[in-house]
């Protein structure tokens, strides 16, 4: 995807919205915790010490008490005059679940944790952990995070354009569409319906596929896609016949380019097939011919292929009503739209995977395939003549093997089992055998179609074969371990089906590195979370839905589908994040490396061509590009500031501040253990086990970060001469990082780290904890043994110092030390 | 637990390691030459491996049927080594001298009976071999057996004397030994060479587990030259340093010492699964181009997997010798293969596929002459 760079961005130092200073001083607010903190912390020491020239300390018993939120609400009522408010008490999460009400109504409060990072979690020793509150405090107060009461703008355009008319995009087409839209819906193929219209009777419902849920106002509970009822809305334009050429611009206001290949029938058409018999020219694939109809809309509609149409005329000729108009010329056009959802769908895996089966034989098919025939056999079925007397199906045909397709399709079981029941009933004299490794049927539905087949007399055998074989007579052999019997059985069939996995459709690839979407390790639009955020991609503004993200029943599709219109309609229509400060480069400094744009995980930021009148810096050339952030697309985690190797990126959270932080808050104590938090996973675990009173030495100072993504070798090289005796990092479990790379990046820093603190001829452990909330219950034990690790590690350097210098024997003078 | 249990246990869980992947769907014993003769199979092993019941698997005496073919490992859609687990687990029983080769111990058994009474009691040995936890396809097959090794017993051929500067310690091993023809053909190649073979005393069975599982491979001085895939394995891995005598042969032709000459114009090679396929395959190449003749290289001869030989006894064409018989028959070729139980093994796969092809052991087709008189005579004797 191209990105417009030069809108949006932000120079040195600037910015949308307004930044707040501590200009107007800062009003830190003083709170007892109901006297919950008295044991170990002296109140009487900690307002005299904080109170400075700009600072103004309230004490009170409890900040969240009735009484006191009378008086917040007169701070909020001051607005700025009320100055910065730095609420020193209880962790930023407890303080904004309390004070939700007052949040909610635009108060802006910090926390200065001196509860569950301080008070709770340490002993009696109260002079210690008052000159520790204190340190907690004065960070706080003194060294603010830049902050910047922002909104990224709406996104710029309401259109969205869904790629792909299934079942999934169609669906999705309509929601978007309903909620008030406009959706361009671009179909590859001349219909709409995807492979639901290809396949006959779907599970679980067991008649056709394509039928979309109906609206409140309309009657019954489904319409047809067929019909074309469904799809009915003026604020849908269904584009058939159409590609995504190109995509540029930014997220919210994206450039689709999209060819569209003309109709060629036009609506003059009666539906009469004349063209059909006339077309002297076969179509692709099975189709007899290069005109041909497929019901859609209400009626049999007509359309050219254009790859095989040779513009012969034949059928123009015998149009009666002249519907036919042979003018080959594409149509390029531009959408403009805010949203992009892929829903390109899968497709069954090729032939080559399952070659070893004896795919490309004769008496050997998929159960594509199959459902394709298994129509046109009825008719054998009343003859009373049979295709196969017995037919075999094999599951996982290249499918849960590390060297074809890795993982589980999810959907061949049922298939399966749906195609063996409706064998039994066409020709009840056919054997039909389904060998199995691990049936996959989850829910009371699915069981139940399993104890269907099983009653209809399918027989199940567990096992799979490592080849089918075709014998002299070029019927199909196999030779598999029944695993139930624990012996080999051989057997004969007549047909072989092999149930393959599905792979993402051709076009999906394409479409998706358009877009800038990323895939996944198969080959499938990755989500941007597996858990929460399945309908969206790791690009801004690109969702997904159906079996582009993965093989999904039609049903999954349907679902998929509505919950990715719903995400869309969020995206079109809120505000955007709020209460980000992104993140600036200093023009002077930066030397053009692209060293943060490669770093940046939302691609927020760019090279630019530098304009002539900045400062650069001595070595770089006029014409050397200059890398500038999106503010719109920033989200502030600080990976790239972290990564800069010219220092030239400024952070909500600059170098400047975080290392004034890190000298307070790891002085006045010997021996400091210094934590680095994530704000989310580790922030959380800190604070319940803080809440559960999980007691750790006073030594150990925890600085809390955006993400650990925001630390560099810098701070922990600082933390080494400061003196410190050890640093954990505590994130995301691994993988799991908030803005993805957080974790990879700090682990990067810290190999950097160990190698300065080694050149410096410090002993100085450093460790990364991937936590999670779960994990609360083990910090206090955690950070004791680390602790233990870390007194071990320097007096096992003492001691080989001291061994040291002993071998040097007496000509060392004593005392030099 | 049994000590050799517990001497075994930490293999057992490195073993458990290396198939945990496994979900158990028994490709391997689908995919095994010998799927049909087996009690329980590759899958069942890896079961085992992966409970970690140490004492089954001392007992499991499927692991003694494979032939290394390695079919099973490619099979495996997990990853597994399926082959390496049942080496493993086979090299456990060795350690525990535990249980052998089933279908071997039926023949030993037959020998013994068949030497004290003129003819086989089948119940009886049915009896006993079922009491020693085997049946292998019923009576008849281990009957077969004992004839076979009592035939084998009563062939052994005398030991040629060795006196030469040229001389070469030579190890055949059991199988060419009890083949006169080939034995024969063997050494007249080597002496036409101009080599001279010396044999040790003991060279019987090497203890490959395809053989005799029960003998523990001879600890020899010096290289030896091996005819047998089997020897040369088992030997080597035994300690004993050994060289393919075929690449001596060859190596010898190359320097003009002798001269090549082979049966036809073109051959259809096929290694076998115990030799090393490409090694064996340059050689009979090299040969082949000595002796003006041209190796039809194709899928089904580059193919190494089992011929179909289990425990010395054949149990059938396995699928890749079908499909080499078919294309040595289209191709009015014969078959030409290093290892002496191939050759035995193709032959019967060619009369049961009612082909038409000739199946040689290598010095069957190659024959040497002196440098000087070669080529006329041999040539004369060929046309007529």
């Amino acid at each position: 995807m191209t990105t417009a760079l030069g809108a949006g961005m932000t120079g040195p130092g600037a910015g949308t919205g307004d930044v707040v200073t501590a200009e107007a001083g800062t009003r830190a607010l003083l709170c007892e915790c109901a006297g919950t903190m008295g044991r170990n912390l002296d109140f009487d020491v900690l307002e005299r010490e904080l109170a400075a020239p700009a600072v103004t300390v309230e004490r009170r018993a409890m900040w969240c008490g009735r009484e006191a939120k009378g008086r917040l609400v007169e701070l909020l009522e001051l607005g700025d005059a009320a100055g910065r408010l730095l609420l020193v008490g209880c962790s930023s999460d407890f303080a904004a679940r309390r004070l939700q009400g007052l949040t909610d109504r635009g108060l802006r409060l910090e926390s200065a944790d001196i509860r569950e990072g301080c008070s709770w979690v340490h002993g009696d020793a109260r002079e210690a952990v008052t000159d520790k509150a204190l340190r907690i405090a004065e960070a706080a107060i003194r060294f603010p995070a830049r902050r910047q009461r922002r909104v990224a703008p709406r996104p710029s355009a309401n259109r969205v354009a869904v790629v792909g008319g299934g079942v999934a995009g169609a669906q999705a087409a309509v929601e978007l569409a309903r909620m008030g839209h406009p959706v361009d819906l671009l179909e590859r193929r001349p219909f709409i319906g995807g492979r639901a219209t290809a396949i006959g009777a779907v599970f679980p419902t067991g008649d056709c596929g394509p039928c979309l849920p109906a609206t409140a106002a309309q009657s019954g509970v489904r319409k047809c896609l067929y019909r074309n009822v469904a799809l009915d809305h003026p604020n849908l334009r269904i584009r058939r016949r159409t590609t995504v050429q190109s995509v540029s611009g930014r997220a919210g206001d994206f450039t689709v380019k999209v060819r569209g290949l003309p109709e060629m029938v036009g609506d003059e058409c009666i539906d009469c097939g004349l063209c059909e018999e006339a077309c002297p020219v076969p179509g692709p694939g099975a189709q007899p011919t290069a005109i041909a109809g497929e019901v859609y809309d209400g009626r049999v509609l007509r359309s050219i292929d254009l790859d095989t149409c040779t513009f012969c005329g034949a059928c123009a000729q015998v149009c009666p009503v002249d519907a036919i108009e042979l003018t080959p010329a594409a149509e390029l056009e531009e959408l403009h739209v805010g949203a992009v959802v892929i829903a390109t769908g899968c497709e069954p895996a090729p032939g080559h995977l399952v070659t070893h089966l004896g795919y490309g034989r004769s008496h050997v098919m998929t159960q594509v395939e199959l459902a394709e025939k298994l129509d046109s056999w009825q008719e054998q079925s009343w003859q009373g003549r049979a295709p196969a007397r017995h037919l075999v199906m094999i599951q996982c045909a290249g499918s849960r093997d590390q060297r074809r397709l890795p993982y589980c399709s999810r959907l061949c079981c049922m298939i399966a089992i749906k195609h063996a029941i409706r064998l039994r009933e066409l020709f009840p004299e056919m054997r039909v055998t389904i060998c199995f490794q691990e049936l996959r049927t989850p829910g009371a539905r699915d069981e139940t179609w399993y104890l269907a087949a099983r009653r209809a007399g399918v027989e199940f055998v567990r096992g799979s074969p490592a080849a089918v074989q075709i014998d002299g007579d070029g019927r199909p052999l196999i030779e598999l371990e029944d695993i139930g019997a624990a012996e080999l059985r051989r057997l004969r069939p007549d047909l072989v089906v092999l149930s393959t996995g599905l792979v993402p459709a051709e076009e999906s690839a394409a479409v998706a590195r358009l877009v800038g979407a990323p895939l996944d390790g198969d080959g499938f639009v990755a989500q941007l979370d597996a858990k929460n955020r399945t309908t969206e991609t790791r690009a801004d503004g690109v969702f997904v839905c159906g079996s582009a993200s993965g093989p999904k029943t039609i049903a999954e599709c349907i679902t998929d589908a509505a919950a990715a219109a719903a995400r869309v309609h969020d995206y079109l229509t809120s505000g955007g994040r709020q209460d980000v400060c992104p993140a600036s480069v200093d023009a002077a400094r930066c030397v053009g490396c692209g060293a943060c744009v490669e770093a940046c995980p939302f691609g927020a930021l760019g090279l630019v061509d530098r304009e002539a009148a900045t400062l650069r810096p001595a070595s770089v050339r006029p014409d050397a590009q200059v890398a500038v952030v999106d503010a719109d697309v920033c989200r502030g985690c600080g990976i790239c500031a972290a990564g800069c190797p010219e220092l030239a990126i400024t952070h909500a959270l600059d170098d400047e501040t975080l290392l004034s932080r890190l000298r307070m808050v790891a002085g006045g104590v010997e021996s400091p253990v210094v934590g680095f938090t994530c704000a989310e996973c580790a922030a959380a675990t800190f604070n319940l086990s803080g809440q559960r009173r999980d007691r750790y030495p006073e030594r150990v100072r925890l600085i809390e970060l955006p993400c650990l993504g925001r630390l560099s070798a810098l701070h922990l090289v600082e933390a080494a001469r400061l003196g410190a005796s050890g640093v954990f990092l505590a994130g995301c479990v691994e993988g799991r990082c908030h803005y993805q790379r957080g974790d990879t990046s700090a682990a990067e820093q810290v190999a950097l780290a160990r190698d300065l603190v080694t050149q410096m001829g410090r002993v100085m452990p450093i460790e990364q904890w991937h936590l999670c909330a779960v994990d609360h219950t083990g910090i206090g034990h955690r950070l004791q043994s680390f602790c233990d690790r870390v007194d071990e590690a320097q007096a096992g350097a003492t001691a080989r110092l001291a061994a040291a210098e002993g071998a040097r024997g007496p000509a060392s003078p004593a005392g030099e030390r | 637990m049994s000590p050799v249990a517990e001497q075994s246990r930490a293999a057992v869980q490195a073993l458990a390691e290396r198939c945990r992947p496994c979900y158990q769907c028994g490709r391997c014993r689908s995919a095994c030459p010998q799927g049909l003769d087996l009690a329980d199979g590759p899958r069942a092993v890896v079961r085992l491996a992966i409970a970690q019941d140490t004492e089954r698997l001392l007992a499991c005496a499927d692991v003694w049927r494979c032939s290394e073919c390695g079919a099973c490992t490619e099979a495996c859609p997990m990853g597994v080594d399926v082959s390496s687990v049942l080496a493993e687990v086979r090299a456990m029983q060795r350690v525990g001298d535990g249980a052998r080769c089933p279908e071997r111990a039926g023949a030993d058994l037959a020998a013994r009976q068949l030497r004290r009474r003129p003819t086989l009691n089948s119940l009886t040995l049915g009896l006993r071999m079922a009491v020693r936890g085997f049946l292998p396809r019923g009576p008849m097959t281990a009957m077969s057996l004992g004839a076979r090794a009592l035939r084998a017993q009563l062939r052994r051929p005398a030991r040629p004397l060795a006196s030469a500067d040229d001389l070469k310690v030579f190890y055949p091993g059991c199988a060419l030994r009890m083949d006169r023809e080939a034995y024969a053909a063997s050494r007249a190649l080597a002496s036409g060479s101009g080599m001279r073979l010396a044999e040790p005393d003991d060279a019987r069975c090497c203890g490959h587990p395809a053989r005799d599982p029960a003998v523990a491979p001879p600890l020899l001085s010096g290289t030896m030259l091996t005819a047998c895939p089997a020897c040369e394995r088992t030997l080597a891995a035994a300690g004993t340093p050994t060289v393919p005598v075929w690449g001596v042969l060859v190596e010898r032709a190359r320097r003009g010492e002798y001269q090549l000459s082979a049966r036809s114009g073109r051959f259809v090679p096929y290694v076998g699964c115990l030799s090393d396929r490409d090694a064996t395959l340059a050689v009979m190449a090299e040969a082949a181009e000595l002796a003006g003749a041209e190796p039809l290289l194709a899928h089904p001869s580059l193919h190494a997997s089992c011929c179909g030989a289990l425990g010395g006894a054949y149990r059938g064409p396995t699928r890749g010798v079908i499909e080499l018989v078919r294309f040595a028959a289209e191709r009015h070729a014969p078959i030409v293969t290093p290892c002496l139980l191939c050759r035995d093994n193709v032959r019967l796969a060619a009369r049961h596929e009612r082909a038409d092809v000739d199946v040689h052991f290598w010095p069957e087709f190659f024959r040497a002459a002196p440098a000087a008189a070669l080529g006329a005579s041999l040539a004369a004797e060929e046309t007529a």
